[in-house]
């Protein structure tokens, strides 16, 4: 037996849960209060970019149904909220909005309903709404972007937070975890809020680690690129390890979590000098295009012409939160700036004179140097040889190794990415 | 991390700069007299600090929209009495600023309030002195802080080079006049110690856009390029034809201390600047 599935709000997890619900069989109620949000979504307009979400969605459009009348959840067995919870600058939760649908929410259930809280709350949270505890349930999201429907239609686990771990899970909503075939892993509502941000601490210490010993490499002359496949063999370790070097943490989610847990050892106590190090090291790698650019640009020559290519925060979405593209070109000097993005307009840029590029390789056209800044797929494509004949100057800042260093040295450009040595200056 | 009052530069009604007879005050002062900006450049003939009465004295010479730039000191402060005295002439400067409006202070201290283990030193490294003199200049950072409700500029800069220098500390100024008269010159063990040095000109061209921009908070004057004290006395020997001699040091030797600095936080407060290469600066200070 199939359960009925509500989700409350059409944020990018909602979008994606809900289609994923609906594609293992599952009746699936679209709510959110924004009657503009629901109406395009009836329309089949694309709100988010997800690779793989358009046809999950048409493949299974009979079983979605998209209401911004809250009422309409009430014919529903599991009412899941899936709506964003916002970040101020320091990546602190803003729970005014996730209480207010709450209390929305609640209201519309059916009297055997089940309500489940699928957004990232402190520790804490879920016990303290006043709601009856055997209905009430907090689930563990693990959404990435880009990567999204993959992680909703083939989840690792379920975690989910319970009043009461030992006892059985509800038929429908356990007949709705179920339809997934992975463990499900019950425990306190504690203990799930903390393993939610125990996975993000466990990635933001590989993505700071990793970060870490790239700049080491880049200042002793080692290439990362060598050494992570060796970690990757490393059993400690492993093969699915974040060895990838990076801007920083970015997105939002990881760092609300690090900030969570600042302000819960600030409440109780605990030493938790790793955590700031963590952000330290996040604000300091952030910056290192803007350090590259002014060794190697900014330092050289008055007024550049400069090509950035790349203005989502990362791959294969449209999300531009905390995209290192866009803090980087705020803190640019006197520049002359063309961009391209694959999907973020250039009109995202909040900076007067700044030219929209046709193509990736339009973005390359005189400018004295590019800057490779989101990890777009197609921008592998691109021959630095072709690039050498249409730029000005010989300098590529490409921090995700996107193009390969040695065709660029062929090509006479100078290549600068992340965990690599600086490559020796061009002869004139 | 500073933050500008002014996003387009506005030149400041008047600059009062205390301690304009110095190394660094005489060069702020000439570089702020390039762009015809009004001045009262006051030195210790004029104001001394250290006398009474120099509160009202000082009082008397400020106006509501006057930028003032303090850059007296008794410096290197090596001895208690001489970080006592530095702190009350700064006592005498808060006392002047509680009954007087003013448009902004810039307060010229330096990267000795760091630790000397902060690495790489970044503005938001911890304020941590391990030595009188910076220990001077934190508590008068932290004085003036307190005594004004107008924008606080902190500038820190690192060693300091230049032709009008009149301290002969170990580093380029010695170096350069020893290979200027042709004598050998002497460095301590290999002059391993790797450590940032800033052009006097460009710490004046910083106190200059942290006047234009009306800018608050701090911000270190450091170029982000170490260079060890050898490699230094190598280039400023080849320079003049000169040798570079090893000098024992003395006592048990110590792990080299050295001190990079991470300048992301000027790119972004002033991102069409740059600092002058070492190489170029002290060939200009010849």
């Amino acid at each position: 037996m199939k359960s009925t599935i509500g989700f409350a709000g059409m944020t990018h997890l909602g979008q994606n849960s809900a289609a994923a619900a609906a594609a293992h069989g599952h009746l699936v109620v679209c709510f959110d209060p924004d009657p503009d949000i629901v109406r395009r979504l009836e329309a089949g307009e694309r709100l988010v970019t997800e690779p793989g979400l358009d046809e999950l969605v048409a493949d299974h459009r009979s079983s979605l149904t998209y209401t911004s009348r809250v009422a309409d959840l009430g014919r529903c067995d599991v009412v899941v909220l899936s709506t964003d919870v916002p970040t101020n600058d320091r990546g602190e939760s803003d729970l005014v909005p996730i209480r207010s649908l709450i209390e929305q929410v609640s209201r519309s259930l059916a009297e055997h309903a089940l309500l489940v809280i699928l957004c990232q709350v402190p520790p804490g949270f879920t016990r303290a709404l006043e709601l009856p505890k055997e209905r009430l349930f907090y689930q563990v999201e693990t959404l990435i972007f880009g990567r999204a429907v993959d992680r909703a239609m083939h989840p690792e686990r379920f975690i989910v937070g319970c009043a009461d771990p030992a006892a059985p899970l509800p038929l429908p909503y356990r007949t709705y975890l179920e339809s997934f075939g992975c463990p499900i892993l019950p425990m306190r509502y504690e203990s799930a809020e903390l393993a939610k941000i125990s996975i993000n601490c466990f990635l933001v210490a590989s993505v700071t680690v990793t970060n870490t010993l790239a700049d080491l490499c880049e200042r002793v002359g080692a290439a990362w690129h060598e050494i992570a496949p060796a970690l990757k063999l490393d059993r400690r370790i492993g093969p699915h390890a974040y060895l990838s070097p990076g801007l920083g943490l970015s997105g939002g989610n990881l760092e609300r979590d690090l900030a969570t847990v600042m302000t819960l050892a600030e409440s109780t106590g605990a030493e938790v000098s790793v955590i700031e190090s963590f952000q330290r090291n996040s604000r300091y790698r952030k910056d290192w295009a803007l350090r590259t650019l002014h060794r190697e640009l900014f330092s050289k020559k008055l007024n550049p012409h400069l090509g950035v290519l790349g203005l989502a925060y990362k791959e294969n979405t449209h999300s531009t939160k905390n995209s290192p593209s866009l803090a980087l070109i705020e803190h640019l000097g006197d520049c002359r700036l063309t961009v391209y993005d694959p999907v973020v307009p250039a009109t995202a840029v909040n900076r007067p004179g700044v030219q929209a590029a046709s193509c990736m390789l339009d973005v390359a056209r005189g400018v004295d140097a590019l800057v490779l800044m989101t990890p777009w797929p197609e921008f592998r494509s691109l021959a630095p040889r072709g690039l050498a004949d249409v730029m000005e100057g010989r300098t590529i800042v490409d921090p995700y190794r996107l193009l390969d260093p040695a065709a660029c040295g062929e090509a006479g450009l100078s290549h600068f990415s992340l965990g690599c040595p600086l490559p020796r200056p061009l002869e004139h | 991390m500073l933050t500008h009052h002014h996003a387009e530069p506005i030149r400041p009604k008047r600059v009062v700069i205390l301690g304009a007879g110095g190394f660094v005050g005489g060069a702020i002062k000439a570089r702020l007299s390039a762009d015809n900006i009004p001045l009262l450049s006051l030195t210790r003939k004029e104001l001394d600090l250290l006398y009474e009465g120099a509160a009202p004295r000082l009082a008397g010479f400020l106006e509501p929209t006057d930028s003032v730039v303090l850059v007296s000191a008794i410096a290197p402060a090596k001895t208690v009495p001489i970080l006592v005295k530095n702190v009350r002439m700064v006592e005498a400067v808060c006392e002047a600023l509680s009954s007087r409006e003013i448009s902004q202070l810039v307060y010229i201290s330096s990267d000795a309030v760091y630790a000397d283990d902060a690495l790489p030193v970044t503005e938001s490294s911890p304020v941590a002195p391990r030595s009188l003199h910076g220990m001077m200049h934190a508590a008068r950072e932290l004085m003036l802080a307190n005594s004004t409700k107008a924008p606080l500029a902190i500038l820190r800069p690192t060693l300091i080079y230049g032709a009008a220098d009149p301290h002969n500390g170990y580093g380029p100024n010695r170096f350069r006049r020893q290979a200027s008269k042709g004598e050998p010159i002497s460095i301590f063990g290999d002059g391993e110690e790797r450590r940032d040095h800033v052009a006097i000109e460009d710490v004046a061209e910083i106190a200059r856009l942290v006047l234009v921009h009306r800018s608050r908070g701090v911000i270190n004057v450091a170029t982000g390029t170490s260079t060890s004290f050898g490699d230094v006395a190598r280039m400023l020997a080849h320079e003049y034809g000169v040798t570079v001699v090893r000098q024992q040091r003395s006592g048990p030797s110590a792990r080299p201390l050295h001190r990079f600095f991470d300048i992301v936080d000027c790119h972004k407060s002033f991102p069409s600047f740059c600092y002058t290469p070492l190489t170029e600066g002290i060939m200009k200070s010849r």
